[in-house]
C-alpha cells in the first residue's frame, strides 16, 4: 500500500507530461547543437510569449466547464485599440489602459450571454470571435499601425535580465499567481468545483454565474494584455493580429490534461504542456520542419492524449467480456463459468 | 387463462454494491392476465422492471418466454420479444412530434418515412387508447400525461406481448384513467400479458387479476385479488423487518423555527402548512412523486414556492437562491448524492470545506489546508467516516460515507434548519443506524430537522410527528404515538382504513 | 390559427422567418445601394453562398447529433489542393470521376472524425481541433508548400463557375449553386423522408431516449460525419473551380464561416433540431450581408462585426422566442395544465 501510494503519482497526468517533455529536449539536444543556447532558450518562449499569456486563463475557462473561443480575437483587437489610438494621438499608457478595459468588456458580453442567457459558450465566443475581430476591422480597416516609441517595443523585444524581456517575467509572475489561485485559493475551489458539477455546486450555495462571468472577464483581461506584448513585441499592428491562435491554446490547456468537459486538470499539467509544446515547435524549427506540420504534430499528440487512455478503458471492459465468452464456448455442455469471477477483474 | 405462462422470472437476484436490490424473485405472467406488483419505493420493483426490458442484466436467475430462456442485453432485444415498458418519468423525443416518438422503432423496417401514413397510423392508434392528440406536434413541452399517452401509444403499436405499465396512472386524471383501463381490458382481450405497478390500491383491485407483493427485494406473496384485501396487502408491503433500528429519544421541543403557510407550486404541491420547533423531527412521508421533495427544493430557495408564507424564526422570508438559504441556515442534505450532493472527484475534505470555504481563507484569501484538515478530522472522528485518507475523491467512498461527508459538510455551516432528503437511502445497516444516532444528537441539541424518508420504519423511529403527502396534497400530521406503518402507508396511498377512520384530527 | 399551427410546423416557421429577414436585408441593401437589384449582384452573392452552403449541408448532419465538426476547413483545403494536382496530370479525367473522388478523400477523413468520436469516445470538439491541424499538415507534407496554378488546370474546371445550368433573363443559376442547391435539396428530402435522418434528429433530442429505442448512435455519428466529410470534399473541388489557384492556406477558417451559417440558419448546437434548408437560408443571409456590404460606400470591414453580431442576436432571439413559441405552437387538445419545468438547477 505505502509502495503504491508513493509511485501513485507516476500515473498522474503530469508524470506523463513530464516524460515527454523529457523526451523532446533529449530529442532536441541530439538534433541541434545550438539547443542550449541562451538565445535559442530565451526564443523557445519569446516567440509564443502571448499564446503562453492566454494559456493560462483558458485552463481556468476550461476547467470551469467553458470554452473561449474569442482569444485571438480580443488579442487583435486590443492591440488594435492600442495602435489605432497611438495613431490617433494618445500616449500609448492611456492606449494600453483603454485596450485592457476593451478586452475586459468583450470577455464581460461573452459572459453575460454563456452564463445569464444560458447560449452554450461555444457558439457566444465564437460570435464573439468573428465579431471583436470585425470591430478590429473597423479600427485600422487594411492599415498598419507602427512607429510606436522605442521604450515600447524594447518592452516586447529586449532582455532585461540577459536575452530574456520582461514580457517572460510576467508570463512567470501571471503562471505563479494563476497557480496560487486556482490550486490554493477559494475562488479555485468554486472552479473545479463547478465544473466538475454545476448542480451539487449550485446546492453548496455557490453562485455559479458571478464566477463564470468573473473567468470570461479575466480571460478578456489577460488576452488583451497580451495582444498589447503582441503589438510591443512586433512594433507595427495589423486587424489580423494574432489570427487563429485560439487553436494552439485550447490544444495545449487540453494536452495539459485539463478536460474539455471541466473539472479536471492542474496548473502545472498546463505549464508541463506548454513546455512539452514549445519545445517540440522549437526542436521542429531547429529541423527545418513547417510550421503547419508542427501544428499537425501537436494536433495529433492531443487526440492520442484522449484516445490512448480512452482504449485502454475500453479494452480493460472488452477482455473480461471476451474471456468470459471463450470460457463459455469451451466449457460448452458443461457447467458456464459463474459471472462473479470475471468481474473481478474489473 | 391458458395454463402456460408467458413470461416467467425464475429466481431473479440484482445487486448493486452492497445493496441486494433484488434477492431471488420469482413472477410469471400468462397471457391476457392483468398483474399487479406492490411495493413500497425500493422494493425492488423498477430493477425488476429494467431487467425485463434488457437494460440491467440479472446476477443471476433466468427469464424464460413460453417456456424457452431468454438473454436480454439491450432494449432492442427485449423489444424484439415483444416486451416493452412504459416508464414513470416517460422517456419522449422533444425535437420530434408526436406521430415519430411513436413509431420511432418501426423506423429501421422502412427506409423511407411516409409522413401521411405515419400520421394516420398514429391518429389511429391514438383513437385505439380513446384520445385525441395532434400527432404533428412537437413532444417538446407536451404536459406529462400526454407524454404518458404517447408511451402507450408507442407500446401498443409494437405488437407487444407483454406490457409493463410503471405507474401509469400517477399523472392522469380520472377521466384519463377511465380510458386507459378501457384500453387495458383491449389489450388483455387480444391476450397481452401486463404487468401492472401503482400506488393507487383502488386501482388494483378493479383492474388486476393477480397482485404480487414485493419488500426489499424479495418476493412476498402472489394471490388472486378476488383472495386478497386492500389491509392485507399494505399489511404485505410494509412488514419490514425493523430489527434493531435505532429509536430516537424525545427531546424538548423549542420554539418554532420554520412556519409553513398554505405553501405551493403548481402542479407540484399545494396548501402544505406545518410548523417545525427547535429539537423537534418533523417527517415528510409519501411515495415517490407525492411532491415532498419539492417541498424541500422550494424551503432551499432552488425552485421556489409560488403561493403561500414562509416564516423562518419569526420573520417572513422569502427562499430564492440555495446561497441565500445557506447563510440564513437552512441547509438540504439531497436525495440524489451524487448528483446534487457531492462533487465526486474533489476530495473529501474540499467536499466538507465547499459550502464555508470562505471561512477558511487567510489574509490573503488562500485557502488555508491545516485548519481544513482540523475540521475534516473532526466531523471524520465524530461521525466515523471511514477513509484511509481525507484528500480519498468523495467518488470512491461507499454510500455510507458519502453520506456522511455530505452531513459534515452541512453540519460544518452551523445550520438552524436541517432538511434531510431519503438520509439513510442506498446505504447499509451500520452506516444507517450511526446516522440516526447523529439527527438524534442534531435534535437533542435544538436543532431543527425535516426528515423526507420513504422508509417507513425509519420515519416511524425517527419523527417526533410525521406528515403524509400524497399526489401534491398534504393528507395529514401524525403524532408518533398515533402512527403506525399502516396508518401512514394508507395515507399515503390514499386508501381509508379503518384504523384510520377511528382517528380523530386528520384532515385526509 | 388553430389550423395554420396544425399544419405549419414549428421548424418551417423558423425558416420562414429567416426569409422574411432576408428580404427586409435585401430590401435595407437595395434602398442603399444603386443598381442593386442587377442580374451581376444576384449572380455575384449566389457563387458565393454556394460553397460555404455546401459544406454547411453536411455540418448540420454533425451539428444535429450534439456533435461538431471544425476540421471542414482543412478538408475543403486538402480535397481542393489534391484534386487540383491530380486533375493537372491527368486532364482527361471526366468530371464525374473527379467529384466522385473528392467526395471520396472527404469521406474518408470524415469517417476518420466520426470513428475517434463515436468509437474512440473523445469529445468532437477535441476530435475535429485535431484533425483540423493534422489534416492541414498533411496538405502541407504532401504539397511540399507548392500551390496549385489556375493555369494548370483544364479548361471545363476553370469555366466551371461561369457556366450557366439554367437562367432567367440575365439571372443565371451557375453550375455551382446548382450543386449546392441540388445537395440541399438531396439532404432536405433525406433528413425529412429518410429513417437515417430521423434517427440523427433522434439521437441529437435525446441520446437516453434513443438508446432505449435501440437506436445504433454511434453507427449514425460516424456515418454523419463520413458524410459531412464527402460534402466537404465535394466543397473542395468546388474551392478548386472558384479560386483555382491553390495554396497551403486553402479554406482555411472556413469551419467557422460554415458553423455560423448552420448556427444563423437556426440548427440548435445542442442537436435535435434544424434542417439543411435553415442552414442554406443562414448561408445566404450571411453572404448577403458581406457581398452587399462590399458595395456599399461605407467600408467593407464591418462585415465581420455584424457577422458576430448576426450570430448572437440569431441565438438569443431563437433561444427566447421559440423556447417561449414551442409549447404555444404545438399545443394539442389533451393539454390540461401548462407542464411547469422542473427545477433546473
Amino acid at each position: 500500500m505505502q509502495q503504491s501510494k508513493r509511485w501513485a503519482w507516476l500515473k498522474s497526468w503530469e508524470a506523463l507530461m513530464f516524460i515527454i517533455l523529457c523526451a523532446v529536449v533529449i530529442a532536441n539536444l541530439r538534433l541541434s547543437e545550438h539547443y542550449l543556447d541562451l538565445n535559442n532558450l530565451a526564443n523557445i518562449f519569446h516567440l509564443s510569449i502571448e499564446k503562453s499569456l492566454v494559456v493560462l486563463i483558458m485552463a481556468f475557462v476550461i476547467i470551469n466547464g467553458e470554452i473561449d473561443l474569442s482569444v485571438a480575437s480580443v488579442m487583435g483587437l486590443s492591440a488594435t485599440v492600442l495602435a489605432e489610438r497611438y495613431d490617433a494621438g494618445w500616449p500609448i499608457a492611456a492606449g494600453f489602459a483603454l485596450a485592457l478595459v476593451v478586452g475586459m468588456g468583450c470577455g464581460l458580453l461573452n459572459g453575460l450571454f454563456a452564463a445569464y442567457m444560458g447560449i452554450p459558450s461555444l457558439i457566444v465566443t465564437l460570435a464573439g470571435s468573428i465579431g471583436y475581430r470585425g470591430v478590429a476591422r473597423i479600427l485600422l480597416e487594411d492599415r498598419s499601425v507602427g512607429d510606436f516609441p522605442n521604450w515600447f517595443t524594447s518592452l516586447g523585444q529586449d532582455g532585461i535580465i540577459g536575452p530574456f524581456p520582461l514580457t517572460i517575467f510576467v508570463f512567470i509572475a501571471l503562471f505563479i499567481l494563476g497557480f496560487v489561485i486556482l490550486q490554493y485559493s477559494v475562488f479555485g475551489r468554486y472552479v473545479y468545483a463547478i465544473g466538475n458539477n454545476r448542480a451539487a455546486a449550485e446546492y453548496a450555495g455557490i453562485n455559479a454565474k458571478q464566477v463564470k462571468v468573473t473567468i470570461f472577464m479575466a480571460s478578456g483581461l489577460i488576452a488583451a494584455l497580451a495582444g498589447a506584448f503582441y503589438a510591443a513585441r512586433l512594433g507595427n499592428v495589423r486587424a489580423n493580429a494574432a489570427e487563429g491562435f485560439e487553436l494552439d491554446i485550447i490544444t495545449i490547456v487540453l494536452l495539459g490534461g485539463v478536460s474539455i468537459f471541466g473539472g479536471t486538470g492542474t496548473m502545472i499539467g498546463v505549464g508541463l504542456s506548454l513546455l512539452v509544446v514549445l519545445n517540440l515547435r522549437n526542436g521542429m524549427s531547429l529541423s527545418n520542419v513547417d510550421g503547419n506540420t508542427q501544428t499537425s504534430v501537436i494536433g495529433l499528440l492531443l487526440i492520442l492524449s484522449v484516445l490512448v487512455p480512452n482504449l485502454i478503458q475500453i479494452l480493460q471492459r472488452l477482455v473480461p467480456r471476451l474471456f468470459t465468452a471463450m470460457s463459455r464456448f469451451l466449457s460448452k455442455g458443461g457447467a458456464t463459468e459463474p459471472k462473479s469471477q470475471v468481474s473481478v477483474h474489473q | 387463462m391458458t395454463a402456460d405462462p408467458l413470461l416467467e422470472i425464475r429466481n431473479v437476484s440484482k445487486q448493486f454494491g452492497a445493496t441486494k436490490a433484488l434477492s431471488a424473485v420469482s413472477l410469471s405472467l400468462y397471457p391476457g392476465e392483468v398483474h399487479a406488483l406492490l411495493g413500497e419505493n425500493g422494493a425492488g420493483k423498477s430493477t425488476l422492471i429494467k431487467i425485463m426490458t434488457g437494460i440491467y442484466q440479472p446476477d443471476s436467475g433466468e427469464i424464460l418466454l413460453q417456456g424457452r430462456p431468454i438473454s436480454l442485453h439491450n432494449s432492442a432485444q427485449a423489444q424484439k420479444h415483444g416486451i416493452a415498458a412504459i416508464y414513470q418519468e416517460p422517456l419522449v423525443f422533444p425535437d420530434l412530434n408526436i406521430a415519430e416518438n411513436i413509431f420511432i422503432s418501426h423506423q429501421r423496417r422502412n427506409p423511407l418515412v411516409r409522413w401521411g401514413k405515419l400520421y394516420r397510423d398514429a391518429e389511429k392508434v391514438l383513437a385505439q387508447l380513446g384520445v385525441a392528440l395532434d400527432v404533428r406536434a412537437l413532444a417538446r413541452g407536451l404536459p406529462l400525461a400526454a407524454q404518458q399517452t404517447v408511451e402507450i401509444a408507442k407500446a401498443i403499436s409494437m405488437d407487444v406481448r407483454v406490457l409493463i405499465m410503471d405507474e401509469p396512472t400517477a399523472s392522469l386524471s380520472i377521466h384519463e384513467v377511465k380510458q386507459l383501463f378501457g384500453l387495458v381490458q383491449n389489450l388483455r382481450k387480444a391476450g397481452v400479458a401486463i404487468l401492472f405497478i401503482s400506488h393507487r390500491l383502488d386501482e388494483v383491485f378493479e383492474i388486476a387479476d393477480r397482485v404480487t407483493v414485493f419488500r426489499d427485494g424479495q418476493f412476498i406473496s402472489t394471490a388472486p385479488v378476488a383472495e386478497v384485501t386492500p389491509e392485507q396487502a399494505i399489511r404485505d408491503m410494509v412488514g419490514r423487518e425493523i430489527g434493531d433500528i435505532f429509536v430516537k429519544e424525545p427531546s424538548p421541543r423549542g420554539d418554532v423555527v420554520l412556519s409553513v403557510k398554505d405553501l405551493s407550486r403548481e402542479p407540484r404541491f399545494h396548501n402544505v402548512n406545518f410548523e417545525l420547533h427547535a429539537g423537534e423531527v418533523l417527517g415528510l412521508a409519501g411515495l415517490v412523486g407525492a411532491g415532498r421533495t419539492d417541498v424541500a427544493l422550494a424551503l432551499f430557495g432552488i425552485a421556489p414556492a409560488q403561493h403561500g408564507h414562509i416564516t423562518y424564526l419569526g420573520k417572513e422570508v422569502h427562499l430564492h437562491s440555495p446561497k441565500q438559504a445557506t447563510h440564513m441556515g437552512i441547509v438540504y442534505v439531497p436525495e440524489d448524492r451524487r448528483q446534487h450532493g457531492l462533487v465526486l472527484p474533489m476530495s473529501l475534505m474540499a467536499n466538507i470545506s465547499l459550502p464555508s470555504v470562505k471561512n477558511y481563507r487567510n489574509q490573503f484569501g488562500m485557502v488555508q489546508r491545516g485548519k481544513e484538515v482540523t475540521t475534516a478530522e473532526q466531523y471524520r472522528q465524530q461521525l466515523s467516516i471511514r477513509t484511509s485518507s481525507l484528500s480519498m475523491p468523495a467518488g470512491k467512498l461507499s454510500g455510507g460515507n458519502q453520506q456522511k461527508v455530505v452531513l459534515s459538510k452541512w453540519l460544518n455551516t452551523k445550520p438552524r434548519l436541517l432538511i434531510l432528503d431519503e438520509p439513510t437511502r442506498g446505504i447499509d445497516v451500520g452506516a444507517k443506524q450511526e446516522v440516526h444516532r447523529l439527527i438524534n444528537q442534531l435534535a437533542q441539541q435544538g436543532m431543527a430537522i425535516l426528515m423526507i424518508s420513504s422508509d417507513l420504519p425509519e420515519v416511524l423511529a425517527m419523527s417526533d410527528r410525521i406528515l403524509v403527502m400524497r399526489e401534491g396534497q398534504q393528507m395529514g400530521i401524525f403524532e408518533r404515538h398515533e402512527a403506525t406503518q399502516e396508518i401512514v402507508m394508507a395515507a399515503a396511498i390514499g386508501q381509508a382504513l379503518d384504523v384510520s377512520a377511528e382517528r380523530a384530527g386528520v384532515n385526509a | 390559427m388553430r389550423r395554420i399551427r396544425r399544419w405549419v410546423p414549428l421548424q418551417r416557421l423558423r425558416e420562414f422567418s429567416l426569409v422574411i429577414i432576408l428580404i427586409i436585408v435585401v430590401l435595407i441593401f437595395g434602398n442603399q445601394i444603386d443598381n442593386y437589384y442587377t442580374p451581376r449582384t444576384f449572380n455575384r452573392i449566389s457563387s458565393t453562398v454556394a460553397l460555404i452552403t455546401l459544406v454547411a449541408v453536411g455540418q448540420t448532419m454533425v451539428v444535429l447529433t450534439r456533435n461538431v465538426d471544425l476540421s471542414v476547413g482543412s478538408v475543403v483545403g486538402f480535397t481542393a489542393y489534391y484534386v487540383g494536382r491530380y486533375v493537372s496530370k491527368n486532364e482527361d479525367m471526366a468530371p464525374v470521376m473527379l467529384a466522385a473522388m473528392a467526395m471520396g478523400i472527404g469521406a474518408g477523413m470524415g469517417l476518420i472524425n466520426g470513428l475517434l468520436v463515436a468509437y474512440g469516445r473523445i469529445p468532437a470538439i477535441v476530435v475535429t481541433l485535431g484533425t483540423m491541424a493534422i489534416y492541414r499538415g498533411v496538405l502541407v507534407e504532401y504539397s511540399d508548400s507548392k500551390s496549385v496554378a489556375t493555369r494548370e488546370l483544364p479548361d471545363w474546371i476553370k469555366e466551371l463557375p461561369q457556366e450557366s445550368i439554367f437562367h432567367y433573363g440575365e439571372y443565371e443559376l451557375r453550375a455551382l449553386p446548382a450543386i449546392a442547391l441540388a445537395a440541399v435539396i438531396i439532404f432536405f428530402f433525406l433528413l425529412l423522408y429518410g429513417s437515417f435522418g430521423r434517427r440523427l434528429y433522434a439521437i441529437g433530442s435525446s441520446p437516453e431516449a434513443a438508446n432505449l429505442a435501440g437506436i445504433r448512435a454511434p453507427r449514425m455519428v460516424t456515418l454523419a460525419f463520413t458524410m459531412c466529410g464527402a460534402m466537404a470534399g465535394l466543397g473542395g473541388m468546388l474551392y478548386l473551380a472558384r479560386f483555382g489557384t491553390i495554396t497551403v492556406d486553402a479554406a482555411r477558417g472556413m469551419e467557422l464561416q460554415v458553423v455560423a451559417a448552420v448556427v444563423v440558419g437556426g440548427v440548435n448546437i445542442l442537436g435535435g433540431s434544424g434542417t439543411v434548408l435553415g442552414a442554406m437560408l443562414g448561408a445566404i443571409l450571411i453572404g448577403t450581408i458581406e457581398q452587399s456590404l462590399i458595395r456599399m460606400n461605407i467600408n467593407e470591414f464591418w462585415k465581420d462585426a455584424l457577422l458576430g453580431l448576426c450570430i448572437i442576436i440569431a441565438v438569443s432571439v431563437d433561444r427566447i422566442l421559440i423556447n417561449q413559441l414551442t409549447p404555444w405552437w404545438s399545443r394539442t387538445e389533451l393539454q390540461r395544465m401548462p407542464e411547469e419545468p422542473h427545477a433546473a438547477v
